[in-house]
C-alpha cells in the first residue's frame, strides 16, 4: 500500500468512520478492546490499524455518548476483561451512520467512476 | 518476558507523564495494560522480546491521535475522567482519590479485600479456619471467666458482703465454722456490721405419694434475706420472733424451683402448712427465681442460734453486711477485738481462736478456680497467638505473590500508609470471617463444656455468649488481625517498588527480609506450642500421679446411699435408732449379691460429714493454742471390712453396750503422731466433742484420703454407732457383686419396707465419687491438652508451610547443585537441617517461656514440680519429632527436583 492510500484511510477514519467501524463490530456480540483491534486489522488485511492510544479514547467516547456500554466480565480461568456491547441508542446511530456511509461511498463511486465512462 | 503487571506500570507512568493521576484510573490502566500484554505476547511469537517490547510501547506513542489530530483536543484526558467515573468501583485497587472521604476509601478497601479473598479460596479457608479455632477457644474460655468471675454476684451491693470464719491457725484450721454462742456475741458487739447472719443447711424428710423424699433447706437467721438484698416474690420474710429460741420457728419459704415443681406454682400455698420430718411448718412466702445460695435448695427455714450450745462446737456459716463506708479490714479488726475478748473470758473453748474475713467474691469464687481459669485463658491466648503467627506466615507467603501488585501501587503513587491500610483492612476482613466462624464454633462447644464441667466451678451453668463475650471475641479477633496483618503490612510498606519488581522478575529468590520474618514467626510458633505442651504435660503427669495414689480403701464395687431418720417420736430414743440401723444392715446383707454392708456418718470422697473435734491425749502436754484435734466419724460394725480399710486390734461389736466403755478406733496417722512407738492400743484418748470423755483405743484403722486423692489423710477418731447413735443422716455403704442400679433399687425397697417415711438419697458408687473428685483436674487437663494439641498441629502446619515454600523457592539452586553433582541425600539433609534449626530454636525459647509460665500452675499440680525434667524432655522430643515430620515431605520433594526442569523453569 502506498503512503498516499495510508494517509487517505487514516484521514477518512478520523473524520468519523472509525465510530462506524467500532459500532459495527460490537453489533453482533460484545467484544473486548484487543479483540476489536485484532478484527479490524485482520479484516482490513492490515490496512487499518488501531493503536491503543487511539482505540481506547474512542471506545470511552462512544461509551460516554451512550452508544456502547463496557462491562468487566470474569470468566473461569481467564483474567477479567472489559467487554463492550451496543446499546439501543448505539443501534440507532449505527443504522444512520451505515446509511450515511453507503450514500457517501455510492456518491464517491459515482463521481470517480463517471470520469472513466 | 514482560507480564501484565509490568504493562500496568508502563501505562501508569505514561498517564503521569500526561499530567493524569494514575491512582484515579485503575480501570483504564488495567484495560490498557491487558491490551498491551496481549499485543506483546502475539508480537513475541514472531520477533525477539526486546523488539516486541519496543513495538508494544509504541502502541502508546501515537502522539498524533492521542492529542494533536483529534477533533476534540485533549480528549483522552476527558474521556478517562468520564470513564473512570463510571468504572469507579475499581479505583480502590490503586489508591484513594484525594477528594474521597476516608470512609469511602475504607469501604472500597473492604470490598476489594472481600474480592481478593474470594478469589483465593484455598488461602482464605485455611487462614479463616486457623483464626476460627483461635477465636473459638478464646471465646469459650472467656465465656466461662465471664460467667464465673466477671458477672456481679446476684446480691445487692455484693462488695459490702463479708464472709466470717473462726480461725485457729495453730490447729491448722485457718477458717472454721463458728459456734452458736460466739456468733451471738459477735452479733451483739460488732460496730462495723449492719447485720450479721448465721446460715446452715438441713435435710428434711417429706412424705410424697411415691415414698419418702428428702428436701434440702437453707437454714438462716431472720436477717438473711435483707442482708443479701432479696425480697420474697410472694409472702414475707421471717420476723424477729421466728429465729428466737422458743419463738414461732416452724415457718418456711419455698424456693421458686421447688414451688413450681412440688406445688405447680400455686400462689394459695402461702399460709398453708406442710409436714417436714412429721412436724407441720407454715409456708410464709416464696423466694424469687433469682435467689441463689450456691447449692440446690428447696426451702428456707429459720436458724435459731442457741446461746446454750458449747462454744467449741463450730457449725455455723456466718456472713455480714458492712456498714456503709467501713472497709473489710476495719471489720476484721473489730471482730478480732471481740474474739480476743471472748478468748480471755472463755479460755477453755476460745483460747487460740480468732476470726478470718473474706469478701463474698473471694469466698464464692475460690482462688483455685480463678487460678485455673486464668491459666486456661493464658493458654488460649497462646493458641490465638499461634493462629496469628500461622496466618501471618500464610500472608507473607502469599505476599511474595502480591509483592508485584503492591509494588505497582507504590510505583503509581500510592503512599506507604495507603498500602499498609489496604493490607490491614484485608487482615481485618479475614479476621471478621474467622471470628464469625469462631463464635459459631464456640456456641457449639460451650453447651458441651457446661454439661461436662466439674460441679465445683460456681455459676458454670450460667455460661453463655452475652454482649461482653461477643465484644471480647471481636476485640481479640481484631487484635489478632492487627498482629498478623501488621507484619506483612509493614513488610509491604517497606518494599521498594523497583526492588520488588526486579525481585519478582527473577522469581528465584524471595526477599531476604520476608524470609527472615517467616523464620522468626515459625520459631515463635514452635516456642509457644512447646510452652503450652509443657503446661499440659505437667497436668497430665499430675493426673497420672494422682491415679497411683492409694485412697486407703477399696473403691471398686463399693456403693453408698444416704438414709435419714425423720426426727419423730419413733426415732426419738437412741435404742430405736440403733434398732433401725441394725435391721437395715441385716436386711441389706441378706440381699443377693451383697458381700458386706455397714453405715457411717461420713463416707470418704462424699464431701459431707467431715467434722472435727479437739482431743486430749493423757500424757501429752499441748502447747498453748495447740490443742490436738482430729476428724471424727460414727461407724457401725463391719465398716472397715466393708470399705476394705485395714484394721489392727478389734472392730466395734454389734452387741448393745459392748462398746460403751467407751471405746474408740483411731486412724494410723493419729496413732503415729501421739504414740510413735506403736503402742496406742489400749491407751485412753479424750474426745472433747463427745461428752469430753476418755475413750479407750481398741483398734487402729488405715488412713483414708476422705477429702480426695490430692488431699492428705486427716487423722480421725471413729466411734461406735451402736454406743453413740448420733449420726443422722447416715451413709449406708455396701460392697456388691451385682449391677449397681439393680442393687440401688433393692436397697431403696428394703428401706421402704422397714419404714416408708425414711428417705433414701444420693445413691452412688465410689467409682463415681472418685471420678467426680477428679473432675476439676480432668477438666483442666482436657482443656489444656486440647489447646496444646491444637497448638502443636498449627505449628506443625506452619513449619511445613515454611519449609515447603523454602524448597519451592530454592528449586533452581537445588537443580544447580544436583547438576553439579551434589547427591540427593545432601539436599534432604539440607532441608531437614534447616527445619531442625528452626524447631530446636523454638523449643529452647519455649522451654525458657515454660520455666516462667508454669510457676502460675503450681497450685494445679500434684506431686510434680513445675519444672519437672521428664515433662520438659518429653515435650521437647515430641515437638522436635513432629517438626521433623513436618519437614519430611518438603525434604523429600527437594530430593525429587529434576535438574533439567528446575533449570529450565521460568
Amino acid at each position: 500500500m502506498t503512503a498516499i492510500v495510508d494517509r487517505i484511510l487514516d484521514r477518512e477514519l478520523k473524520k468519523g468512520s472509525a465510530e462506524l467501524v467500532i459500532l459495527a463490530l460490537v453489533e453482533a456480540r460484545p467484544r473486548h478492546g484487543y479483540e476489536i483491534s485484532q478484527i479490524i486489522e485482520q479484516r482490513s488485511n492490515g490496512d487499518i490499524k488501531f493503536k491503543v492510544a487511539s482505540l481506547y479514547p474512542l471506545l470511552y467516547r462512544l461509551e460516554r455518548r451512550g452508544w456502547i456500554a463496557g462491562t468487566w466480565v470474569e470468566k473461569e480461568g481467564q483474567r477479567r476483561r472489559r467487554y463492550y456491547r451496543l446499546t439501543r441508542e448505539g443501534r440507532r446511530v449505527l443504522a444512520e451512520q451505515r446509511k450515511g456511509w453507503q450514500r457517501f461511498v455510492a456518491a464517491i463511486n459515482r463521481i470517480t467512476e463517471a470520469g472513466h465512462a | 518476558m514482560r507480564d501484565a503487571t509490568y504493562w500496568k506500570t508502563v501505562v501508569a507512568n505514561r498517564l503521569r507523564e500526561r499530567g493524569l493521576d494514575p491512582t484515579l484510573h485503575a480501570s483504564v490502566i488495567e484495560e490498557l495494560a491487558q491490551h498491551l500484554d496481549e499485543r506483546y505476547r502475539s508480537l513475541s511469537r514472531d520477533t525477539d522480546s526486546a523488539l516486541a517490547e519496543r513495538l508494544t510501547i509504541e502502541e502508546l506513542d501515537d502522539n498524533e491521535s492521542l492529542t494533536a489530530a483529534r477533533p476534540d483536543r485533549g480528549g483522552l484526558e476527558r474521556e478517562l475522567i468520564h470513564h473512570e467515573r463510571r468504572a469507579g468501583a475499581f479505583r480502590s485497587e490503586l489508591g484513594q482519590a484525594p477528594s474521597e472521604s476516608l470512609l469511602n476509601g475504607v469501604l472500597q478497601d473492604v470490598r476489594y479485600a472481600g474480592r481478593t479473598l474470594a478469589k483465593n479460596r484455598g488461602f482464605t479457608a485455611v487462614a479463616a479456619l486457623t483464626l476460627a479455632l483461635g477465636v473459638a477457644v478464646n471465646t469459650t474460655i472467656f465465656s466461662v471467666i465471664n460467667a464465673v468471675m466477671l458477672r456481679p454476684l446476684p446480691y445487692a451491693e455484693p462488695d459490702r458482703l463479708v464472709r466470717i470464719w473462726e480461725s485457729n491457725p495453730a490447729l491448722g484450721w485457718p477458717q472454721f465454722s463458728a459456734s452458736h454462742p460466739n456468733f451471738l456475741d459477735w452479733r451483739t458487739h460488732t460496730r462495723s456490721m449492719d447485720s450479721l447472719v448465721a446460715v446452715s443447711s438441713a435435710n428434711f424428710a417429706i412424705t410424697a405419694p411415691e415414698g419418702a423424699q428428702i428436701v434440702r433447706a437453707v437454714t438462716a437467721t431472720a436477717d438473711f434475706l435483707p442482708a443479701l438484698g432479696i425480697t420474697p416474690a410472694l409472702g414475707r420474710n421471717f420476723t424477729r420472733d421466728e429465729d428466737r429460741p422458743g419463738g414461732e420457728n416452724r415457718v418456711l419459704l419455698l424456693t421458686d424451683g421447688f414451688w413450681r415443681r412440688a406445688f405447680g406454682a400455686a400462689p394459695e400455698i402461702v399460709g398453708t402448712t406442710i409436714s417436714l420430718n412429721g412436724n407441720s411448718y407454715t409456708v410464709i412466702g416464696v423466694l424469687p427465681p433469682t435467689f441463689d445460695w450456691g447449692v440446690n435448695t428447696d426451702l428456707l427455714v429459720p436458724l435459731v442460734p442457741d446461746p446454750a450450745r458449747p462454744r467449741g462446737d463450730h457449725r455455723l456459716t456466718v456472713f455480714g453486711r458492712l456498714k456503709s463506708g467501713i472497709s473489710i479490714d476495719q471489720a476484721h479488726a473489730d471482730l478480732s477485738t471481740i474474739a480476743a475478748d471472748l478468748a480471755t473470758r472463755y479460755p477453755e473453748s476460745n483460747d487460740g481462736w480468732g476470726v478470718r474475713t473474706a469478701t463474698f467474691y473471694d469466698w464464692l469464687i475460690p482462688q483455685a478456680i480463678r487460678e485455673s481459669l486464668l491459666v486456661l485463658q493464658v493458654a488460649v491466648g497462646l493458641v490465638l497467638l499461634i493462629a496469628c503467627v500461622n496466618v501471618a506466615n500464610l500472608l507473607l507467603a502469599r505476599g511474595a505473590a502480591r509483592q508485584k501488585e503492591l509494588a505497582i501501587r507504590i510505583a503509581i503513587g500510592a503512599s506507604r500508609q495507603r498500602i499498609i491500610r489496604q493490607v490491614l483492612i484485608e487482615a481485618l476482613v479475614l479476621s471478621a470471617i474467622g471470628s464469625a466462624a469462631g463464635l459459631a464454633l464456640a456456641a457449639m462447644v460451650i453447651p458441651l463444656l457446661v454439661a461436662h464441667g466439674p460441679a465445683t466451678v460456681p455459676r458454670l451453668d450460667e455460661v453463655s455468649i452475652d454482649s461482653r463475650v461477643m465484644l471480647w471475641s471481636m476485640a481479640s479477633a481484631a487484635c489478632a488481625a492487627l498482629l498478623f496483618g501488621l507484619i506483612p503490612a509493614v513488610q509491604a510498606g517497606r518494599e521498594q517498588a523497583r526492588d520488588a519488581l526486579q525481585d519478582s522478575g527473577r522469581g528465584s529468590t524471595s526477599g531476604a527480609g520476608r524470609q527472615r520474618t517467616r523464620h522468626l514467626l515459625t520459631v515463635a510458633e514452635v516456642a509457644l506450642s512447646v510452652t503450652l505442651l509443657i503446661g499440659a504435660g505437667l497436668l497430665l503427669r499430675s493426673f497420672a500421679q494422682l491415679q497411683t495414689v492409694d485412697p486407703g480403701f477399696a473403691v471398686p464395687s463399693l456403693m453408698s446411699a444416704r438414709v435419714m431418720l425423720p426426727t419423730r417420736a419413733n426415732f426419738a430414743e437412741p435404742a430405736q435408732r440403733v434398732a433401725f440401723w441394725n435391721r437395715l444392715t441385716e436386711e441389706v446383707r441378706a440381699l443377693p449379691g451383697i458381700a458386706a454392708v455397714s453405715t457411717t456418718s461420713g463416707a470418704p470422697l462424699a464431701g459431707i460429714g467431715n467434722t472435727s473435734t479437739e482431743l486430749e491425749v493423757p500424757g501429752v502436754q499441748p502447747r498453748r493454742g495447740e490443742q490436738p484435734s482430729a476428724g471424727w466419724r460414727i461407724v457401725t460394725p463391719d465398716y472397715f471390712a466393708t470399705m476394705g480399710i485395714p484394721l489392727r486390734g478389734r472392730d466395734f461389736s454389734p452387741a448393745a453396750g459392748a462398746d460403751a466403755g467407751p471405746y474408740t478406733i483411731i486412724s494410723e496417722s493419729l496413732a503415729r503422731r501421739y504414740w510413735p512407738n506403736g503402742d496406742a492400743l489400749g491407751k485412753p484418748i479424750v474426745i472433747r466433742s463427745l461428752g469430753n470423755r476418755a475413750h479407750t483405743i481398741v483398734g487402729i484403722a488405715g488412713d483414708v484420703r476422705s477429702g480426695g486423692l490430692d488431699a492428705d489423710a486427716i487423722p480421725t477418731v471413729y466411734l461406735s454407732g451402736i454406743a453413740a447413735p448420733f449420726g443422722n443422716p447416715m451413709f449406708l455403704v455396701w460392697r456388691t457383686m451385682a449391677d449397681a442400679d439393680t442393687e440401688a433399687a433393692a436397697v431403696r425397697e428394703v428401706v421402704r419396707r422397714i419404714d416408708p417415711t425414711v428417705p433414701v438419697f444420693e445413691v452412688t458408687t465410689f467409682d463415681d465419687l472418685l471420678s467426680r473428685s477428679f473432675g476439676p483436674r480432668r477438666f483442666n487437663l482436657y482443656l489444656l491438652g486440647t489447646f496444646a494439641a491444637v497448638a502443636l498441629v498449627m505449628s506443625a502446619v506452619g513449619l511445613f508451610g515454611v519449609m515447603a515454600y523454602l524448597v519451592s523457592q530454592r528449586r533452581r539452586e537445588m537443580g544447580v547443585r544436583l547438576a553439579l553433582g551434589a547427591d540427593r541425600g545432601a539436599l534432604f539433609r539440607l532441608v531437614i537441617g534447616r527445619g531442625l534449626v528452626l524447631a530446636s530454636t523454638g523449643a529452647l525459647i519455649g522451654i525458657a517461656g515454660a520455666f516462667w509460665l508454669t510457676r502460675l500452675m503450681t497450685n494445679l499440680l500434684y506431686s510434680v514440680s513445675p519444672t519437672d525434667p521428664l515433662t520438659f524432655a518429653a515435650v521437647t522430643v515430641c515437638v522436635v519429632a513432629v517438626s521433623l515430620l513436618a519437614c519430611y515431605v518438603p525434604a523429600r520433594r527437594a530430593t525429587r527436583v529434576d535438574p533439567l526442569t528446575a533449570l529450565r523453569g521460568e
